[in-house]
């Protein structure tokens, strides 16, 4: 755990959202594995980072949670977009472009200088 | 939106102390679950696999933990943890909670009230459509004193010469009016207004469409909404249908929203006719061709963004315009701007000044409460300091240990502040229903509004806060070692205990002020009392009529007002019955300037004198003392105007010749001088002695008749209000119409003449008491604490020795040194206070020698008693059993 960076709070939400808009519905197991699995194995998700993270986007009506079934028939909390978390995703989204963006261009001018 | 939203998620969450930590756990035991097997399908060890799956968890208990912060409000939860603990530990304490809680409450109680009244005749703005664009209109004479209202020319020339307003309406003031119909008659007030009034006022009607334009000379009238409610039971139908005011018919085109009384918010207006009808209902009134006389006031909206200094200044031109085309009339007239609904500028120094006095003294009051509660406050923290060694001796910061403190005194703050508006309601109400002296009806009702609870509400929070800064301060740095041994960390914080006694001789300084305010207060009330005001007041009934409302002509008023004497006087039991226009004592009456016939340059003796109108018998059945010449005579209506007048009349006019068959000039007629009689007071009890000219009824009324009726005074043997309904019915058997007002006993009429001084010093008399309990409490407390913490020192001295009284003496002596400070800080405190209050009081020298002998007497004695019980108690310490103690 100690090598691997922590992640930082609003991309990690940034990351959920974008994770369920192209997985669907999906189990808090299946989205740690597949932001894990999508970082290269770089981060590492433990249960009170990624919880809490989902309680909130919860509380804040960006995704909602049932309980289902689990490809295994285990019972499992399932997550799902809501309309309120797509339009959100799409501004993250933008925004983020945008920072990285010119987060870039200044870190690239160093770089070749 | 949607932060806002997670909040009250979590805030909901906090309060009902829902948690679904069994849900969580079985999602976290999924999770681990499918972890786990993932493990096993890379072929781990099933103990392996839940290791590793155990391992990247990063912890349960923590992801719960994390989990149920995010779930409430984890600082709400301790802070409400907090208040939990403060609330039980202040019911373990009930007897302090009980007396700060009410010292608090009284404090706080009477600067409620007091705002309530601040509120109601300086804050509140007139309930008027947006009214702070609403400006009321006045002129004011170069050089002269604020203001006088507006000719009807010179409205006309402002509406359309001003156009920083978008409209402008005017109205006068006062008309009265009888209404029949359905239940027995009655007189009411309303006003004269211009059609586009209500426009102008932005008042929009509870049902009907109100005036239009055209209607300025249309007998249509808005009712008021308790008018509406009191004689036409809220008819929803009422619109169209006629009412008869004083024998003319109107149209109701409207009622009044129920809120509003009138512009000035004093005034308590019960309909409004077009301008062009009020002359039907008020005969008097002035021509409307006139520049002379100013009689309307006026109102103005300002146009939106046109600034209150743009109107001013145009204003000042259309003055200057005014001023060159009517040197004769409007020469040196200024034009007035004041936000509609203020308290006119006129009164307002007055009022400022009373209004600014009580709240001094509620504010003392609310000082002396303060420092009752910290003294309590204080001498808690000093005793609870081994449990707050214990906290900290555990790990408590001394930041919690000072929130915690504060948030106890927060609440006794809240507390207080409850008991406080509770009180106030009571008061206001008890305020609104006094009556005053006045001629015509007064909305003066206060009651607690909400910027009255805000301002309690923000002095609870700070009462709270400040009263627990000290103590909170050194409940968090107790002398930890010695407190934890339990000994109180006492002995070597001499400091503290003088701080406390400081706080209470200020305390009892400051009840030393309010007594004296209170005292003189009292003793002025006892002097009114004690006033002659020039007319026995017992057995006599009065009853008032306006038969101008009715459509009488004056000859036919007179022979109404002849036809009602007579039938009075029959009623058994009656000694005499009079006339006059208006009672003595009534607030005010018509008052004229008079000289001496052939010597009215200046520099000639001149006399301001009240008028009133009296029928013959009228000074022998009041009991005014006649001193020179007659009586009027019956018959007399047609011969030359003669008057009686009063000895002040007679000094100021005649110095010591004889007025008796002198003439004299004044109101523009000539009287001829038939007698002098004994000087009584005319408008109220607290005026210097005014000239009075008494003329005669019979010769008055067809020139100048009574704009506020006629009052019939009747003389019985027995209780005069045994005859009350009698009398009644004698009008009624006249007329049936005749609407019947002010019938009341001369007792009673006078006592409401007694209000201002009664109402003052109810307060002051109220403030005072309190002030002088709380005092008490306050120096009792730090007697008591004193010798409840001196038991093993005096427990000492008495085994080494001392006696009984000795030790009486020394814990006395301690009071009355404390008393004594507190008289040297507070005497020239109070002898300075004095001064200002001075000016309401009446007939007492401000530093009235009674009031400042007593005060100090009654200060020192109960001031003993607050000391001679903790003595006592001293004294009965047994001293094997004090010493063992510890």
């Amino acid at each position: 755990m100690g090598e691997k960076p922590d992640v930082w709070q609003g991309t990690l939400a940034l990351m959920v959202l974008r994770t369920l808009e192209s997985m669907g519905p999906q189990h808090g197991y299946g989205l740690a594995r597949r932001i894990e699995q999508t970082s290269g194995d770089v981060l590492e998700l433990n249960y009170g980072t990624l919880y809490p993270a989902l309680l909130k986007l919860e509380q804040e009506g960006y995704i909602r949670s049932r309980w289902g079934s689990s490809e295994n028939n285990r019972r499992a909390k399932f997550y799902e977009l809501t309309k309120a978390g797509q339009v959100r995703l799409r501004k993250a989204t933008r925004e983020w472009k945008q920072t990285t963006e010119i987060l870039a261009r200044f870190v690239g001018d160093r770089s070749k200088a | 939106m949607e932060k806002l939203r997670a909040f009250w998620i979590r805030l909901l969450n906090t309060l009902r102390g829902a948690r679904e930590n069994g849900d969580f756990a079985d999602e976290l035991e999924a999770h681990l679950a499918m972890d786990t097997e993932r493990g096993l399908r890379n072929g781990l060890s099933a103990e392996e696999a839940r290791r590793q799956a155990l391992i990247r968890s990063g912890g349960i208990a923590q992801a719960q933990a994390a989990y149920v912060e995010r779930q409430g409000l984890p600082w709400l939860e301790s802070l409400l943890r907090d208040f939990r603990y403060s609330a039980r530990s202040l019911t373990r304490n009930r007897m302090v909670t009980v007396v700060a809680i009410l010292s608090i409450g009284l404090g706080i109680g009477s600067n409620t009230t007091i705002f309530s009244i601040v509120s109601r005749f300086l804050l509140r703005p007139a309930p008027v459509g947006d009214p702070g664009t609403l400006l009321s209109l006045r002129t004011s004479h170069d050089g002269d004193q604020c203001c006088n209202p507006f000719s009807w020319p010179l409205y006309v020339d402002l509406r359309e010469q001003a156009t920083g307003f978008s409209d402008v309406a005017a109205y006068f003031d006062l008309i009265p009016a009888s209404i029949s119909g359905g239940t027995e008659p009655e007189r009411i007030w309303g006003q004269g207004v211009t059609p586009n009034f209500f426009r102008v006022a932005e008042l929009p009607m509870v049902i009907g469409a109100g005036f239009s334009d055209s209607d300025y000379s249309k007998p249509v009238v808005v009712l008021s909404e308790r008018l509406w409610r009191r004689r036409f039971n809220s008819d929803k139908d009422i619109i169209g249908k006629a009412v008869t005011l004083s024998g003319h018919v109107f149209t109701v085109a409207g009622i009044a929203p129920a809120a509003f009384h009138s512009i000035n918010q004093i005034l308590n207006a019960e309909f409004w006719v077009p301008l062009g009808m009020a002359p039907q209902l008020a005969a008097s009134l002035p021509p409307h061709d006139s520049r002379e006389y100013h009689w309307l006031s006026v109102i103005g909206r300002v146009r939106p963004g046109v600034s209150r200094k743009q109107v001013a200044a145009q204003l000042n031109t259309i003055a200057d315009r005014i001023d060159a085309a009517y040197p004769a009339t409007d020469k040196g007239n200024r034009f007035v701007l004041e936000q509609a609904g203020a308290v006119p500028a006129r009164e307002r120094t007055m009022v400022l000044l009373f209004l600014s006095a009580l709240s001094i003294v509620v504010l003392l009051l609310l000082a002396i409460a303060g420092f009752n509660v910290a003294n309590l406050l204080f001498a808690q923290a000093l005793n609870r300091q081994r449990e707050m060694s214990v906290r900290l001796a555990l790990g408590a910061t001394r930041g919690r240990l000072i929130r915690l403190v504060l948030l106890e005194s927060l609440l006794l703050g809240l507390g207080g502040g409850a008991l406080g508006t509770v009180l106030s309601l009571w008061s206001t109400q008890a305020l609104s229903s006094v009556r005053f002296p006045a001629p015509v009806p007064l909305d003066l009702r206060v009651s607690v509004d909400g910027r009255t609870l805000a301002y309690t509400a923000l002095i609870s929070v700070l009462c709270g806060l400040v009263l627990g800064l000290a103590p909170a301060w050194a409940a968090s740095r107790p002398k930890i070692a010695n407190a934890l041994k339990g000994e109180a960390g006492f002995t070597s914080t001499g400091h503290r205990i003088s701080a406390r006694n400081l706080l209470v001789v200020v305390q009892v300084a400051l009840a030393l002020v309010l007594l004296s305010m209170t005292g003189l207060f009292l003793r002025s009330l006892e002097k009114a009392s004690r006033i002659d005001i020039g007319f026995n007041t017992h057995g006599l009934l009065l009853l008032s009529v306006d038969p101008r409302l009715n459509g009488y002509s004056p000859a036919k008023t007179s022979t109404f007002l002849a036809q009602l004497r007579e039938r009075a006087a029959a009623l058994p039991g009656v000694d005499a019955a009079v006339c006059t226009d208006v009672a003595l004592l009534s607030g005010g009456n018509r008052s004229d300037g008079f000289t001496v016939s052939g010597h009215s340059a200046k520099g000639d003796p001149f006399a301001l004198a009240d008028l009133y109108m009296v029928t013959p018998g009228y000074f022998d059945a009041l009991g005014t003392p006649r001193l020179a010449g007659s009586d009027f005579s019956e018959g007399s209506a047609k011969g030359p105007r003669v008057a009686v007048i009063n000895k002040a009349f007679a000094d100021r006019l005649f110095g010591g010749r004889n007025p008796i068959g002198q003439w004299i000039d004044g109101g523009g007629w000539t009287y001829q001088i038939i007698g002098v009689v004994g000087n009584a007071k005319s408008r109220t009890i607290g005026e210097d002695t005014r000239p009075i000219l008494y003329r005669s009824l019979d010769q008055s009324i067809a020139n100048d008749p009574s704009m506020m009726g006629y009052t019939l005074i009747v003389r019985t043997r027995g209780n005069p209000t045994g005859i009350a309904a009698a009398l009644r019915r004698e009008v009624y058997k006249l007329d049936p119409a005749m609407a019947v007002y002010n019938l009341e006993t001369m007792d009673e009429h006078v006592r409401t003449a007694y209000v201002l001084p009664r109402v003052a010093a109810m307060l002051f008399g109220t403030f005072g008491a309190i002030g002088l309990v709380l005092a008490t409490v306050g120096l009792y407390g730090v007697m008591s604490f004193a010798v409840a913490r001196r038991t093993r020192e005096i427990g000492i001295r008495m085994a080494m020795g001392a006696r009984r009284p000795a030790v009486l003496r020394l814990v006395l002596r301690r009071g009355m040194a404390l008393t004594f400070a507190a008289l040297a800080l507070g005497l020239p405190a109070a002898w300075m206070l004095a001064k200002i209050a001075s000016s309401f009081l009446y007939g007492i020298a401000p530093h009235d020698a009674m009031t400042f002998t007593l005060v100090p007497i009654v200060l020192v004695l109960v001031a003993l008693v607050a000391a001679w019980i903790p003595a006592r108690r001293a004294a009965s310490i047994n001293p094997t059993e004090a010493l063992r103690r510890e």
